[in-house]
């Protein structure tokens, strides 16, 4: 059983080396890549400094090219599971093998690590939240399925959903959209309770100017994924 | 439309046909979007040179002025043309980020076996002493 994780990297210098030690250390049967989306800082010279497995980017192609880079990896590399893990600090490692678990015990092809089955950790601020509920509404609208944290970008992908992805991925804000894309193809997605932390380093993707773009591309992005086909 | 105007605008749309030309020639616009533009520039010369076809068309449409289905025409082809521009960015940037990935990926592949090409030589090496201290 071959399984990877992905960290996509962008300006991550003061967090990426404690990520992927963590990884090291709880869930040492995974491999690992970091994908470098051709940062600013010094996120490079760390992974190097390191010895770190690092695929980097000649041009910055955002979040969603820079994780669909690790997918296609993933798929060239005939593993058998890959996850998505933030290299900012975000996310613990000691999920990853239940998150496995799960996967092979329910057969999913999908399992998403969920902030708010619990409602423990760090859990976004009051806007955010509200924003994401009314994406799981509109998921459950178009799918049926109720997905509780549709933004988690800690997400563990069988062969036939790293396939999928590896051919066809969002560019920008890719969550949501893509959750939809894989449960308008059939596949089996369910969540497990984790904990995020704050985000320590690296600044949020979604600025509040950026917000009303966010909401609305997403929203279309999800209706179109959900008539795709 | 006066005389004054009508070679007014020839000698606009002449000037652009020139530069056209000439940017085709260098290399610096592809002849196949040249294409499009020498044809707008050449129905607009001949509008220009002959105004009864103008006249007629507008006629024949019902619109007022001459000058609202100049504009009109425009407008809408203006419209078109950036609409297919932008079609065509998005093909580019889905063929610009295939590039970059299989680039990003090839070069990792590329280190990986210089890796385990000076892992094999370091062993070898390691192989040929001990065979050398045999050999003592």
């Amino acid at each position: 059983m071959k399984k990877l994780v992905i960290i996509p990297a962008y300006n991550e210098q003061g967090g990426i080396e404690r990520t992927v030690r963590d990884i090291l250390e709880y869930a040492p049967d995974f491999d690992y890549v970091v994908i470098n989306d051709c940062s600013t800082d010094k996120t490079l010279e760390v992974c190097r400094k390191n010895d770190f497995h690092v695929i980097s980017l000649p041009v910055n192609l955002g979040i969603g090219g820079g994780v669909q880079t690790g997918y296609l990896y993933a798929f060239q590399n005939d593993y058998d599971i890959a996850v998505q893990f933030d290299g900012d600090g975000q996310h613990n490692a000691r999920y990853l093998n239940e998150m496995a678990d799960k996967l092979a015990k329910d057969n999913l092809d999908m399992v998403i690590g969920s902030r708010y089955i619990k409602k423990e950790g760090f859990q976004s601020s009051g806007l955010r939240r509200v924003g994401i509920r009314y994406f799981t509404a509109l998921i459950k609208l178009v799918t049926g399925k109720k997905i509780t944290d549709p933004t988690s970008g800690m997400r563990m992908a069988g062969r036939e959903v790293i396939e999928i992805y590896a051919k066809n991925y969002p560019k920008d804000y890719p969550e949501p959209e893509s959750v939809v894309a894989i449960l308008k193809a059939d596949k089996k997605v369910d969540e497990i309770p984790v904990q995020m932390n704050a985000r320590e380093e690296g600044v949020s993707s979604i600025s509040p100017r950026k917000s009303i773009y966010y909401m609305i591309k997403v929203s279309l992005a999800i209706l179109i994924a959900a008539v795709r086909r | 439309m006066s005389l004054k105007t009508q070679i007014m605008v020839a000698v606009v749309i002449v000037a652009a046909l020139v530069w056209i030309a000439n940017m085709v020639r260098k290399q610096a616009l592809d002849i196949r979007f040249a294409l499009s533009w020498v044809t707008v520039g050449g129905v607009v010369l001949i509008l220009d040179v002959f105004p009864g076809i103008m006249n007629y068309l507008v006629h024949l449409l019902g619109i007022e002025l001459p000058v609202n289905m100049m504009f009109f025409f425009g407008f809408c082809f203006t419209l078109l043309l950036l609409f297919i521009l932008t079609v065509k960015v998005s093909k580019q940037e889905e063929q610009l980020k295939r590039l970059t990935q299989e680039l990003a990926l090839l070069e990792d592949r590329m280190n990986s076996r210089r890796l385990d090409k000076s892992i094999c030589r370091e062993a070898n090496q390691m192989k040929g002493e001990t065979c050398k201290k045999k050999d003592e």
